[in-house]
């Protein structure tokens, strides 16, 4: 067997003996490690969900609204119906992902920057709405919710977003593995051949925008269940559209593990930074991801899978 | 293998390697310092005021033999004003760093998201931030470790109303019967509205919201016609210090001068006085350099903190970052322990000379029973100095009245 073929082989498992290690180290590291899992965790999820829809080629800023959209359905019926955790991160990714797919069914007939604009209104839409409903939702001032999950413990619940992060893995390598992964590249490489080809490109974006809007429902019920509280300017923060979307550039689009990578490296780095500058990490922070997008435009999975393939392998 | 995989490999084993960095504290040999953890918005002038403030009280401390003997220590980390990392930041602080006292505060929206932490760990906390009353509900009662400075939202709006009532008696040429206020349309804009309604309900009262510069908006001409076309006594703009200079370069652009023109935000930019536009605007505060004049303590802590930083103090968030530590020490000391029972029990105790002018003891708020503060300041820009105009046992200034008009 040539050298190449055998670290064909290898490599993979090495990659995965090196994720089960950082995912299972927080078990090991004490509340404030897993409360940095925790959030990195989310971020992954969000940054992996907004991929999902990117390998179609459909560019969405909604992310931050359907996170809100999340989290509000969290508290509300847990106040309202007595929900527990898990009925209420369902809740929200139905509710979510219903709104997602009735919205959907209008606005996916739009595309580039006027679908993109459309989903970046649509989270503003969404805020004002929750921002007026005063006797509803608590106005500005929000909502808290009646009990934490797992009454807030560090274990369980770092485990409950690592379960959740590996499901949505799971579905996002199954996404690329199933018909709905070439139809949506198919839709992404050109539309037109794509519908000649007898693809039906509303159904399959319409499906794709309605999963990846719950996923990011449920990621904001996540995040409710966590931190027991939800305001319209907490829960709609354009930094759950924008920080994701950053993870996925530096990681790599167009594949699940990119997602991955992106969330791991920006998410322990930024709090890196902060320990040893705690006056301007955020300054230091940005250029280090204005200078990685510069010099690695397809993002950590890209250059690993091209450096690969230079030696005649390949990463997937 | 190529240069770029090279060097991603080295981060990669960087950041495994930063393991020892995260979950390591710091050994400080064998006297072991009395921690404090401060978490505030260290890239806002509010929290980077106050964390340098609150160093003050630590040199200040270390400089005279420590506490109870032993050296001091301040670790500061930045929330960036977001609720997960404000909550990690509590969780470091207390398993990493093990501190023995929380500090910090700033936004509500944050510490929403950090009181579930604290309550886990239940160490004396001091906290200087936070006006919403839903921050106060989350916090709940019975939590004796909790301590509050900043006044809340209720204890704000009464405050003025009492303010303005008295300032209406004293000088009865100022008439406070019509208002107008002009909001920014997020949280802390539209709260604002909605509380001067509800306290200010017997006044004629109107408004119109505005987006803030701070959110990528600063076109307030729409609403500040509609507040000349309403002809108000009291013209308030509650919104961002980015806000407060277009705000003056725009009505002044388009002719409006109330008799009484209010600025309302969280924190004004530095250089505001400095401009001729910033003459005679009103605004809330907690404290003002002016207050040197009539308190002592805010004259020695603003000694203190120019001689050190070279810079005004320009932020009320300033002292309260220094009461924060300063109350705490005062308190171990009355303790003779950092035991937490004895440290709750001596700040019950305690009357401490704040330098805001105020000397406080803490009490019950609505919920909870340890509040510090209760009462917010009217000041005023007089020939670049914010002067404090109410209440009269702090006024350094009377009002200038009315608003002059633009020339």
């Amino acid at each position: 067997m040539s050298e190449a073929v055998q670290r064909k082989k290898t490599l993979p498992y090495i990659f995965m003996a090196l994720g089960i290690v950082i995912l299972i180290m927080p078990f090991f590291s004490g509340p404030y490690i897993q409360s940095i899992g925790r959030t990195v965790l989310t971020y992954m999820i969000l940054a992996i969900s907004w991929d999902m829809l990117i390998r179609s080629g459909q560019l969405s800023f909604g992310i931050a609204g359907f996170f809100g959209l999340g989290s509000y359905t969290a508290v509300l019926s847990a106040v309202n119906l007595s929900f527990g955790p898990f009925m209420s991160i369902i809740a929200a990714a139905v509710i979510a992902g219903a709104i997602a797919f009735l919205v959907g069914a209008v606005v996916l007939r739009l595309r580039g920057m006027y679908f993109a604009i459309t989903t970046l209104a649509l989270g503003e839409l969404f805020k004002i709405t929750i921002h007026n409903w005063h006797d509803f939702t608590g106005g500005p001032n929000g909502m808290l919710l009646p009990k934490l999950a797992f009454d807030g413990a560090s274990i369980p619940t770092y485990a409950m977003m690592l379960v959740f992060a590996l499901g949505i893995i799971a579905l996002s390598e199954y996404f690329k593995k199933s018909k709905i992964h070439y139809a949506l590249t198919a839709i992404r490489d050109n539309e037109i051949v794509a519908k000649s080809s007898g693809i039906n490109i509303y159904k399959f974006l319409l499906i794709a925008f309605t999963i990846t809007a719950a996923i990011q429902g449920a990621a904001g019920a996540g995040f409710a269940q966590l931190y027991g509280f939800v305001t319209p300017e907490s829960s709609f923060n354009a930094n759950y559209t924008l920080i994701p979307l950053a993870m996925a550039l530096l990681g790599g689009m167009y594949s699940t593990w990119g997602p991955v990578i992106g969330a791991v490296v920006l998410g322990v780095l930024g709090e890196f930074l902060k320990l040893f500058i705690p006056y301007g990490h955020l300054v230091v922070y940005g250029i280090i991801i204005i200078l990685v997008l510069l010099f690695m435009p397809q993002g950590i999975a890209g250059l690993v899978s091209k450096t690969l393939k230079k030696r005649g392998e390949s990463y997937e | 293998m190529s240069k770029k995989l090279s060097a991603l490999t080295i981060v990669l084993l960087f950041l495994l390697s930063m393991g020892s960095v995260f979950a390591g504290g710091q050994d400080d040999g064998d006297v072991k310092p009395i921690k404090f953890g401060g978490v505030w918005p260290l890239g806002d002038i509010t929290g980077a005021q106050a964390s340098k403030a609150a160093q003050l009280v630590v040199d200040e401390l270390n400089a005279n033999g420590g506490l109870l003997g032993r050296p001091v220590e301040l670790i500061v980390i930045d929330s960036e004003f977001n609720p997960e990392k404000g909550a990690a930041a509590i969780e470091r602080l207390a398993t990493v760093d093990k501190v023995d006292f929380f500090v910090g505060g700033m936004s509500s929206g944050v510490h929403l998201g950090q009181i579930p932490t604290l309550k886990k760990y239940k160490k004396v906390t001091m906290w200087t931030g936070a006006a919403s009353h839903v921050a106060e509900n989350a916090v709940g009662s019975d939590q004796d470790w909790y301590f509050h400075l900043h006044p809340w939202d209720y204890n704000q709006g009464a405050s003025y109303v009492e303010g303005w009532n008295d300032i209406a008696e004293k000088y009865p040429e100022i008439s406070i019967k019509k208002w107008f206020l002009a909001y920014e349309e997020g949280p802390f804009g539209s709260a604002s509205f909605e509380a001067t309604k509800t306290l200010f309900a017997d006044m004629q009262i109107d408004g119109e919201a505005f987006q803030s510069a701070a959110a990528g908006g600063g076109d307030y001409t729409a609403v500040l016609q509609r507040a000349k076309e309403y002809d108000p006594d009291v013209f308030i703009w509650a919104g961002y210090g980015a806000d407060a200079l277009p705000m003056m370069e725009q009505a002044k652009a388009v002719n409006f001068s109330p008799a009484l023109f209010v600025g309302a935000p969280p924190g004004w930019p530095s250089d505001f006085g400095e401009s001729k536009l910033a003459e005679n605007v009103t605004l809330y505060g907690m404290w003002a350099p002016s207050l040197n004049i009539v308190s002592e303590m805010s004259k020695k802590f603003y000694g203190e903190y120019v001689t050190k930083y070279s810079e005004e103090p320009a932020t009320y968030f300033a002292p309260l970052g220094y009461t924060s530590i300063d109350i705490i020490a005062k308190a171990v000391v009355i303790a003779g322990s950092v035991e937490t029972d004895a440290v709750i029990t001596a700040l019950k105790e305690i009357s401490y000379q704040s330098p805001l002018g105020e000397t406080i003891s803490f009490g019950p708020a609505n919920v909870i029973s340890n509040q510090g503060f209760r009462q917010q300041k009217i000041l005023q820009w007089q020939d670049g100095v914010q002067q404090v105009i109410w209440p009269f046992e702090f006024a350094t200034a009377k009002p200038t009245y009315p608003f002059e008009s633009w020339k």
